[in-house]
């Protein structure tokens, strides 16, 4: 049973446009981050010659290149960037879709009159999310390797490709998150869009509210995959810093950068046992606020 | 949670047969204003979202007074130092109050945008929903008034929002920052914050457009935070990871140890790259908004000792198109209001 209710999931997000839209725009965004990546090494590459140039015509002993030390996998960056704003949005929408519908079209009401276990529905739908975002994850890590074997000419070492699929694996665990506040905030709501606009609070609370507080980041600096180290020098911060390794948003970001060899900051088991406890506490929640949930009266699709 | 909309009266439009007075048009933009404004205030997901812009607001202005406080009381004790010291010229403090105001801008940029996206979701959705449209369609109404008093109740709505986080922000600078603001810094942040209004009352444009071309309101919404994502989030995110000094924390052109004239003098040579990177840029009206609001609010050291006109003149590029978003939107507002359906799609 568990499996036909994914298997309708995954059929009915096929012919959703919106969702669809959505999909293109983060696998687009996959290539643009390796183009990107290729681009911004060129002309760091570049300045670093013209400097060395301009410091020889002053006397000045040429600086120490900045991007020799630079790991391949650093091209992919941007990447760390991406999965919290564009993918997270992408699973939020897709948790919203995967129970909304069932509701506004009346499929619920009809499932319901049926046997059918609530939990082994909501399993079914979570299956059905989680396949539906690894497939997008295997496709974005197929075009992240394209674009390095077509930016450094060489395939990737297989240590290379373990990191790279590390740090997809990483995000599926990210993105369910997301895809699980989606569905908690439709269990919760009479309306579509009451759902659609709490669960953004809740991602905007997450991905920009909480890193200030806990580590003083802007958030136009969380638009940046490099970041100046935070001092604690502050009371204020020696108190909030404390409860920095349950930012999810943080620590997904610390734990890439250390999985990618893109960032210097080390992430922490502690970050990770954050991100997959939030995602299990949501997970439970969802189970116990389908049980509740009444499907006679259905969802408004407003 | 339960549904947290409410179902506001239909707006107490005059009637045809009411005296002339008060079926003016202006009357009518007046009460579709007043009605847009109290259905506003009553949904609890625009107050929880500006509950949390409030705070975020509070949290980095606290953040950076502090921080603040301290050099201030530095900047004080040398001062004082010195003129004990008998040293005639003191160099001036290079700290600047207004700057404390970055994060409560930043979160205008993003979370106010979201607000006003859903402000303009609600616009349509409730008369949707509830078919009053139908009933204020029977009335004498135009589009075009029908527009402009949802507009001026939105804006109104917005305004009061913009106040709200301006007024924790100064008080916040004040009490904890140790450093009131004068009349011409208040002038200042004035035009910040009224761009502030005119930037969320775009993407109220954007949330009333979408919502009305969809017959299903929540897709309408998914795509206003598609648009969203791209201005606000997405095309500044390019522009930044492009910036060649950008690259490394501190800055790539710091870590090369070149000045401001070795960092203009190296980008002679990538002008193509320059120019590509800035086109991004500009293409976001998001950004537009930031150049103007940080140039109004001393975030950038380069502004500190412009006067207000050579500010507005330096600024005039992110001033136009700050003029002409809004103008361009009312176009496609009228249209909407003109064009969309009176009733909700039959499921």
């Amino acid at each position: 049973m568990i499996a036909t209710i994914a298997r309708h999931q995954i059929l009915s997000l096929r012919r959703q446009r919106t969702f669809l839209w959505l999909l293109a725009t983060f696998l687009v965004m996959t290539a643009l981050a390796g183009v990107l990546g290729w681009s911004s090494h060129r002309t760091i590459v570049g300045v670093y010659d013209e400097s060395v140039k301009l410091l020889a015509t002053q006397g000045l002993p040429a600086p120490e290149n900045p991007f020799r030390l630079k790991p391949t996998l650093s091209l992919l960056s941007n990447m760390v960037v991406y999965i919290p704003l564009i993918g997270a949005l992408l699973a939020i929408v897709l948790g919203h879709i995967s129970l909304a519908d069932d509701e506004t079209d009346g499929i619920g009401r009809l499932v319901f009159s049926r046997r059918i276990n609530r939990t082994t529905y909501i399993v079914g739908k979570a299956v059905g999310a989680a396949v539906v975002l690894f497939s997008i994850l295997a496709v974005s890590l197929a075009v992240s390797t394209l674009a390095l074997v077509i930016v450094n000419r060489a395939l990737p070492s297989f240590g290379e490709f373990g990191r790279l699929a590390g740090f997809y694996g990483l995000s599926l665990l990210y993105l369910m998150v997301f895809a699980f506040v989606g569905m908690a905030t439709v269990l919760l709501t009479h309306r579509r869009s009451l759902a659609l606009l709490t669960a953004t609070g809740v991602w905007l609370v997450i991905t920009f509210a909480v890193p200030q507080v806990t580590s003083g980041l802007r958030p136009t600096q969380s638009l940046n995959p490099i970041t100046d180290p935070v001092s604690t020098s502050q009371a204020f911060f020696r108190a909030t810093s404390k409860a920095r390794p349950y930012s999810v948003v943080e620590q997904y970001k610390q734990i890439s950068g250390q999985v990618l060899e893109t960032s210097t900051v080390k992430g922490s088991l502690t970050g990770l046992l954050s991100i997959a406890a939030l995602g299990l506490l949501l997970a439970i929640a969802i189970v116990l606020l389908v049980q509740r949930h009444d499907y006679s009266t259905g969802t408004s699709s407003d | 949670m339960i549904e947290t909309t409410t179902t506001p009266a239909a707006p107490a439009l005059p009637t045809r047969n009411a005296p002339v007075t008060t079926n003016s048009p202006r009357s009518r933009i007046f009460a579709l204003a007043h009605h847009e404004y109290r259905a506003a205030v009553r949904s609890r997901i625009l107050l929880a979202l500006l509950g949390i812009i409030v705070t975020v607001t509070a949290v980095s202005v606290y953040i950076a007074s502090v921080d603040y406080r301290s050099k201030l009381a530095d900047y004080e004790m040398y001062k004082a130092a010195a003129e004990a010291g008998g040293v005639a010229r003191i160099a001036p403090s290079l700290l600047a109050p207004l700057s404390l105001l970055r994060g409560s801008l930043e979160y205008l940029e993003i979370i106010g945008a979201v607000i006003a996206i859903a402000l303009g979701y609600l616009t349509v959705s409730r008369e949707r929903s509830n078919r009053t449209l139908a009933m204020i369609r029977s009335r004498p109404v135009s589009s075009g008034e029908q527009m402009a008093g949802s507009l001026l109740g939105a804006l109104a709505v917005i305004g009061t929002l913009v106040a709200v986080t301006a007024m924790v922000g100064i008080v916040c600078v004040g009490s904890i920052g140790n450093d009131w603001i004068n009349a011409a810094q208040g002038f200042k942040l004035l035009l910040a914050y009224l761009g502030a209004v005119v930037y969320m009352g775009v993407f109220y444009g954007v949330g009333v457009i979408a919502t009305a071309h969809t017959k299903v309101t929540a897709n309408g919404l998914m795509i206003a935070l598609g648009v969203w994502l791209l201005i606000v989030l997405i095309l500044p995110q390019l522009g930044d990871t492009l910036d060649a000094d950008n690259q490394i924390p501190g800055g790539l052109f710091s870590a090369l140890g070149l000045d401001r004239a070795g960092e203009t003098k190296i980008l002679e040579h990538f002008t193509l790259y320059e120019k590509t990177r800035i086109g991004i840029e500009e293409l976001s009206f998001a950004k537009h908004f930031e150049r103007f609001s940080f140039a109004m609010t001393d975030v950038q050291d380069k502004y500190r000792g412009f006067s207000l006109g050579q500010l507005l003149a330096e600024k005039r590029n992110d001033i136009g198109w700050l003029i002409a978003y809004p103008i361009a939107l009312m176009w496609g507002l009228r249209r909407s209001f003109r064009n969309q359906p009176t009733l909700p799609p039959t499921s």
